[in-house]
């Protein structure tokens, strides 16, 4: 990112913005980790589309399924606590970039298609799983971390520096 | 702050700076520290929610190691005797010691069987009296038996020195009732009718906190209820089991048909509207806080032969109340041949509805707001009820609401569940009354009341037209 191309108020817009996402994730993450028994299963069961069949095999093998499910959940939590700290950021709303699209991908919301668990509103393709994505988008390229966030000071200590 | 660092925050934007933390730095990289504070903070709150409710939903039970054992006896191992001891049989401190059946050669030998795999020493007799004259050290006894030998096996039980726990209807004639009630104040012995359903910690719940703390219905305005059933072959034996006639008659019984479906059968039971309609109307009795003072029924014998059932196999009634709030009218439904949504009571406030019902299955118990009501976030915070269910509306339906009608209502659910079988804690309320340690739930004047209350509909059916309850009538 160029220097100068955000000014302070855009900063804190973008702040905010990955630290309500953050908040969404880790929820998400730590409400399936107090119900003890979440599964993915059911939303993998009903998976329509092109990749269907790829989850229908997740959901149907115990050993894949376990792995899923403890993946979707400490992948959230752990995404949603990057985004509030600005802790690896970028890596962060990357990962959670590709937890929502794995959601997309398993029930898509292509014009004939009907998930079977009524939705909150009404969507013509794009939900609110894909509004989520884009604003991920923006967190990941503009390095919000830089400027409120742990990755901060990570960078100021040289942390992970690129020897050269 | 100060415009020195507002200065260098638009150069750190994003800037490739030094090596170099300063204390800046460090509260800006840390700047959202707080927000895991709140969230934390927010979570806790939920979890103390959730928390609640579960501890609603479970309502642990203790049992004090020290309570003193009881030594108990049932007359009567039929159907119902055998629900009862199935319940008994998990409430610790009781010592069964004897049994009572005019059916020696089938349900006595089946108890004695079962109650020694148990390992208690029980007599099984074919008379009460000889149980009574034999067995001393009694403390309490279950009656089960038909309905026109409550009255008989109580009296004289509560003469005998023990507390009675009858099964409902109390007796099938009111004057035997009121005899019950007069031995039990006479003796000063406990009587506890088995409406079990005054027992069971979601109507109590309902009633207690939803109508009366959360007044959460507003007034009660109609009820609704029923009891409906599938049609139900008749109950038989096996003649190598039979009992002879001579035992039969000793007992009242004018044959095996009649001893195995004595609940249809006039002068023995009372028919589906005293076995079911009972329980439901009690609580039309008890929610209302008042008792009916008019009815009007209507009922007959549509589907099965009127030989072996005298008594109606459907009967509809209509209860006419003046409660404190102002009148009420509650509906009753009973019949046998179709179990169309089951069993419920249904009370209708003006504020909202109750659904409930002993049934952990269906219709167990929701609470829905008129639209027009306070909203009861309050109740659902202290864990009275669930948050409302998320309506849903199909894909399907296009159908717009029409001025002539109103939203449908949110859900709530009444988080109590009741894990054990369903009679088990009217009987522990009997048996802890026996000790001291609480006041029965269903004591005799109550039953009475139910029975003024049930046993007129038969009346009414018979007179065809609507009948008055006369205020005294329900006094003893």
């Amino acid at each position: 990112m160029e220097e100068g191309k955000f000014n302070r108020l855009q900063m804190i817009a973008i702040v905010i913005m990955r630290v309500l996402i953050g908040w969404h994730f880790l929820y998400e993450g730590i409400g399936k980790l107090m119900k003890g028994n979440w599964s993915a299963s059911g939303y993998l069961m009903q998976s329509k589309g092109l990749f269907a069949p790829i989850f229908h095999w997740m959901a149907d093998t115990p050993g894949v399924l376990s792995v899923v499910d403890q993946m979707n959940i400490w992948g959230l939590i752990a995404v949603g606590l990057g985004l509030i700290m600005g802790c690896f950021t970028t890596i962060a709303a990357v990962a959670g970039m590709g937890l929502i699209l794995l959601y997309y991908v398993c029930n898509p919301l292509f014009v004939g298609y009907y998930y079977s668990i009524p939705l909150e509103g009404n969507y013509l393709i794009v939900n609110k799983n894909l509004v989520e994505l884009g604003a991920l988008i923006v967190v990941a390229v503009t390095k919000s971390g830089w400027y409120v966030g742990i990755d901060r000071i990570i960078h100021k200590l040289g942390l992970f520096k690129k020897k050269k | 702050m100060n415009d020195e660092k507002k200065d260098t925050s638009k150069e750190t934007a994003g800037k490739k700076t030094e090596n170099k933390l300063d204390r800046r730095d460090f509260l800006q990289g840390l700047a959202t520290a707080p927000v895991l504070g709140i969230f934390g903070y927010a979570l806790a709150k939920e979890i103390g929610y959730q928390n609640a409710q579960k501890a609603a939903y479970e309502a642990t039970k203790e049992v004090d190691p020290n309570l003193p054992e009881l030594n108990v006896a049932l007359i009567g191992y039929g159907g119902q005797g055998e629900v009862l001891l199935n319940a008994m049989l998990n409430i610790p401190k009781l010592r069964f010691r004897a049994v009572c059946d005019i059916w020696t050669e089938y349900s006595l030998r089946r108890v004695v069987n079962l109650l020694s795999r148990y390992d208690f020493e029980v007599n099984g007799y074919e008379d009460y009296r000889e149980m009574l004259d034999t067995e001393k050290d009694l403390d309490a006894v279950v009656i089960a038996s038909p309905d026109f030998w409550h009255a008989r096996h109580t009296i004289d039980c509560l003469q005998a020195g023990l507390n009675v726990y009858c099964e409902k209807e109390m007796s099938n004639n009111l004057e035997d009732a009121r005899q019950m009630v007069l031995t039990a104040r006479e003796t000063g012995k406990l009587l506890q009718i088995g409406h079990q359903r005054r027992s069971h910690p979601r109507y109590i719940h309902s009633y207690e906190k939803i109508i009366k703390e959360a007044d959460m219905l507003g007034r009660i305005v109609t009820v609704n209820g029923q009891w409906n059933r599938s049609v139900q072959e008749d109950l038989t034996w096996s003649d190598r089991y039979a009992i002879p006639n001579s035992r039969l008659q000793k007992y009242g019984y004018g044959s095996m048909q009649q001893f195995r479906n004595w609940r249809w059968y006039k002068g023995l039971g009372g028919g589906p509207i005293v076995d079911l309609g009972s329980h439901q109307l009690d609580i039309y009795n008890w929610f209302l806080e008042s008792r009916p003072k008019s009815l009007i029924a209507s009922g007959s014998t549509d589907y099965y032969p009127k030989e072996t059932h005298e008594w109606y196999d459907t009967v509809m009634v209509v209860l006419e109340y003046e409660t404190e709030r102002g009148p009420a009218k509650a509906y009753y439904q009973t019949q046998t041949t179709n179990g169309s949504l089951g069993y419920f009571e249904n009370f209708m406030g003006i504020d909202g509805t109750l659904v409930i019902s002993e049934s952990e299955a269906a219709n167990s118990g929701s609470v829905y707001r008129q639209p027009t009501a306070t909203p009861w976030d309050e109740w659902v915070q202290k864990g009275y009820i669930t948050a409302p269910k998320m309506q849903t509306i199909s894909a399907e339906s296009d159908a717009l609401l029409d001025v002539r009608e109103t939203m449908s209502p949110d859900e709530h659910e009444i988080p109590i569940v009741l894990r054990d079988p369903y009679h088990q804690p009217h009987l522990e309320n009997f048996f802890n009354a026996i000790r001291g340690l609480e006041e029965l739930n269903c004591p005799a004047e109550i039953g009475y009341e139910t029975a003024v209350t049930v046993l007129k509909v038969n009346e009414a059916i018979e007179a065809g037209r609507r009948l008055t309850y006369n205020p005294g009538e329900f006094e003893v």
